[in-house]
């Protein structure tokens, strides 16, 4: 999964999806939602956080150019050095030259959705520089050369007997199928890889714009290892990652980790600011910051689709998600999934490419009852939905002219009494020819797209005729 | 005036000028209120329990028996230590090398620093309500003793304690680098079977010295 896709084909990904997924699946977002609730019985807050979230997200994406500048300029006080990076081709190609000019040979990396995005592990690989992914899941994975099935858990769908094949293989230990056993594996091949790797690479959870911050959430410390051992730090993160300042982040960090593992706070949260300052002092000596648009900048003139921006990617909503829990993460084709990716991938990639997944699901509104942020992600399935009928361009109505002429027939046939009363007494009449007893089988086209499925019901058209009649209740009108 | 793309383009997204004006952050959550100092301690020691950390409290004349207990619980031969005046104070490093255990200084070599069993360091800042320690980072104090040894140990002075996070990065937010820690480093990749010491230390120690 690490190209940019050019078609998202929700149908075909989603049609063979092996039976083992959606039971891993569910066991992983079961365990999540339980501690999740259990968290949020716990804090009377809860909702006022949301509040105070969604609020602050909305507003820094409303100011979004006012916080990256500030946060630039903090992020050069204190010494690291801020690239822009408009696309996915432009962050690939900074982080290469900077592994060139530092004579990179081994990176290590952080779970990072960016450079997923950016597909960034392909691009070292061809350069010649052996990337390590560092957190368990996405480190079983990478040797498994498949994509995430879950945000949080990305390895949930492959059995431990699976794992230790794969560990045996690739690793060409002897790796018992013990979770345990196959955890100290990694962490003994790991911590050699730390240790010895010139260019750490992490995404980050959120930037503060009033020091120049850059936090990253982990639970197994890979992340500290990635930023703390090796001398270069390169970090690519979204431009929709910003906060204002650190009383922002008291908010969202009380909601990101419950929301996502149901744990009151991730086991390390890292707060750092610009390269080491100190001999003697661990951390990298430079660091490298790099700013990725890749479409951002454009979903914000969207009113109600740059909401999808507010997100702080704690996997809550595919937890919830009736359709994502039955097909897991490799249906919907990119680096993200379940409903946040139903509303950012079209935004990202154009309707052109991702049209199908606004309709990959139910509408039922679960997503939107525990996003942490309030995204309002039915509406803005709905929206895209719209979108992908017109077209991605904003401004007049770009539907076909054959849809425009139906809507505006339905409008008068609805909007005119006398002409609604005069049609529900001619159709009858006028299908008598077509109708089979309560059904009418087949339609001439183009009506006929429905009848090629299914009946149609024949027009009754009695409801006004049995609204006068009807018997009144307690025979009181 | 800018002329980077990004920001003129997210300035005509969102019908902004160069330069306007900031309006106010909205408001956010107030802090938690504190209980009494007993009951942070003891709710503190309650969180850590639960993430699989082991807490307790303690007098600076339990800690030579405490340490003991720790070095062969834990099999330690080797340790590194934060240079502070409080882990001077309680004789830390007298009572390891007494019992054996070679001490290397904090900002030793990484390989040196990976091949030590026990880190002590001690809490810049603690919150009971999540269980969580803050660490500073200085030439000192350096944030690797707390990653790189196989065992963490952190003395927690009661005067660390902090009701909530807006306390904590009302001081931190001046300082380069703050590590919040909250239980020993886990996973559940593997079928979510949880595993403790994937990357960061395998075990938490966390001794709250009063008196």
């Amino acid at each position: 999964m690490s190209q940019t896709p050019v078609s998202i084909n929700f149908g075909a990904y989603s049609e063979h999806v092996p039976a083992n997924i959606p039971a891993a699946v569910q066991q992983a977002t079961g365990r999540f939602l339980g501690n999740r609730q259990a968290r949020v019985a716990e804090m009377p807050q809860w909702e006022a956080l949301r509040q105070a979230a969604s609020d602050i997200r909305l507003h820094t994406l409303m100011h979004l150019d006012a916080y990256l500048e500030k946060l630039a300029a903090q992020v050069t006080a204190a010494g690291g050095q801020v690239h822009w990076a408009a696309d996915a081709a432009a962050a690939r190609q900074t982080v290469l030259e900077i592994a060139r000019q530092h004579n990179v040979r081994q990176a290590v990396k952080v779970k990072s959705m960016a450079t997923e995005e950016i597909g960034l592990n392909h691009a070292l690989q061809e350069a010649g520089i052996e990337v390590l992914e560092t957190d368990l899941g996405e480190f079983i994975i990478q040797l498994a050369g498949t994509g995430p099935s879950h945000i949080i858990v990305p390895a949930v769908h492959l059995t431990k007997e699976e794992i230790a094949e794969l560990f045996r293989q690739k690793l060409g230990v002897d790796a018992p199928a013990d979770p345990i056993k196959l955890t100290e594996i990694a962490r003994a091949t790991l911590r050699q890889k730390f240790l010895a790797a010139d260019m750490g690479i992490s995404g980050a959870n959120f930037l503060v714009a009033e020091t120049g911050t850059l936090i990253t959430v982990t639970n197994e410390g890979n992340g500290r290892m990635c930023t703390t051992l090796p001398d270069l730090h390169v970090a690519v993160v979204g431009i929709d990652k910003v906060v204002p300042d650190w009383e922002s982040l008291t908010v969202l960090l009380k909601l990101l980790a419950r929301s996502a593992t149901g744990q009151k706070l991730s086991t390390y949260t890292s707060f750092i600011t610009g390269p080491r300052r100190a001999e003697g002092e661990f951390g990298p000596k430079e660091f490298h910051l790099i700013l990725l648009d890749n479409g951002r900048s454009r979903v914000l003139q969207d009113p109600l689709g740059r909401q999808a921006l507010k997100c702080i990617r704690c996997g809550c909503c595919l937890n919830v998600c009736p359709v994502y829990k039955n097909v897991g993460g490799f249906a919907y084709g990119w680096f993200i999934s379940g409903p946040v990716g139903s509303i950012f991938s079209p935004q990202i990639l154009g309707v052109g490419a991702a049209g199908q997944l606004p309709f990959a699901s139910s509408l039922c509104g679960a997503c939107a009852e525990v996003c942490p942020v309030k995204i309002p992600i039915p509406d803005i399935l709905l929206h895209l939905r719209r979108r992908v009928v017109e077209g991605d361009a904003f401004g007049g109505p770009s539907a076909p002219a054959t849809i425009r002429l139906g809507a505006w027939l339905g409008t008068l046939a609805f909007g005119v009494p006398w002409l609604y009363r005069l049609g529900t007494r001619l159709l009858p009449g006028l299908t008598a020819i077509l109708r089979r007893g309560e059904w009418i089988p087949a339609l001439p086209p183009p009506a006929n797209r429905w009848t090629k499925v299914r009946p149609f019901p024949a027009f009754a058209a009695r409801f006004r005729q049995w609204w006068g009649k009807r018997p009144l209740r307690g025979g009181k009108p | 005036m800018t002329t980077n793309p990004i920001l003129d383009n997210i300035r005509r997204s969102l019908g902004r000028t160069a330069g306007a004006p900031l309006a106010d952050r909205p408001p956010i959550v107030a802090a938690r209120t504190p209980g009494s100092q007993a009951a942070e301690i003891a709710l503190l020691i309650e969180e850590i329990g639960k993430l699989s950390g082991t807490a307790r409290q303690m007098t600076r004349a339990e800690i030579p028996a405490a340490l003991q207990a720790l070095v062969a619980e834990q099999d330690v031969h080797r340790a590194a230590l934060w240079r502070t005046a409080g882990l001077e104070s309680l004789g830390i490093a007298a009572a390891l090398q007494a019992l054996g255990v070679e001490v290397v200084p904090p900002n030793a070599d990484k390989h040196l620093l990976a091949s030590c069993d026990l880190g002590v360091t001690e809490a810049d800042f603690a919150l009971p309500e999540t269980g969580t320690l803050g660490l500073l980072s200085t030439p000192e104090k350096p944030r690797a003793v707390s990653l790189l040894p196989r065992v963490h140990l952190a003395l927690v002075s009661p005067a660390a304690l902090r009701a909530d996070l807006l306390q904590v990065f009302a001081e931190a937010r001046q300082h380069d680098y703050l590590i919040l820690i909250t239980g020993p480093s886990r996973t559940a990749d593997i079928e979510l079977t949880v595993t403790l010491g994937v990357h960061g230390p395998k075990a938490l120690y966390a001794w709250v010295v009063s008196g």
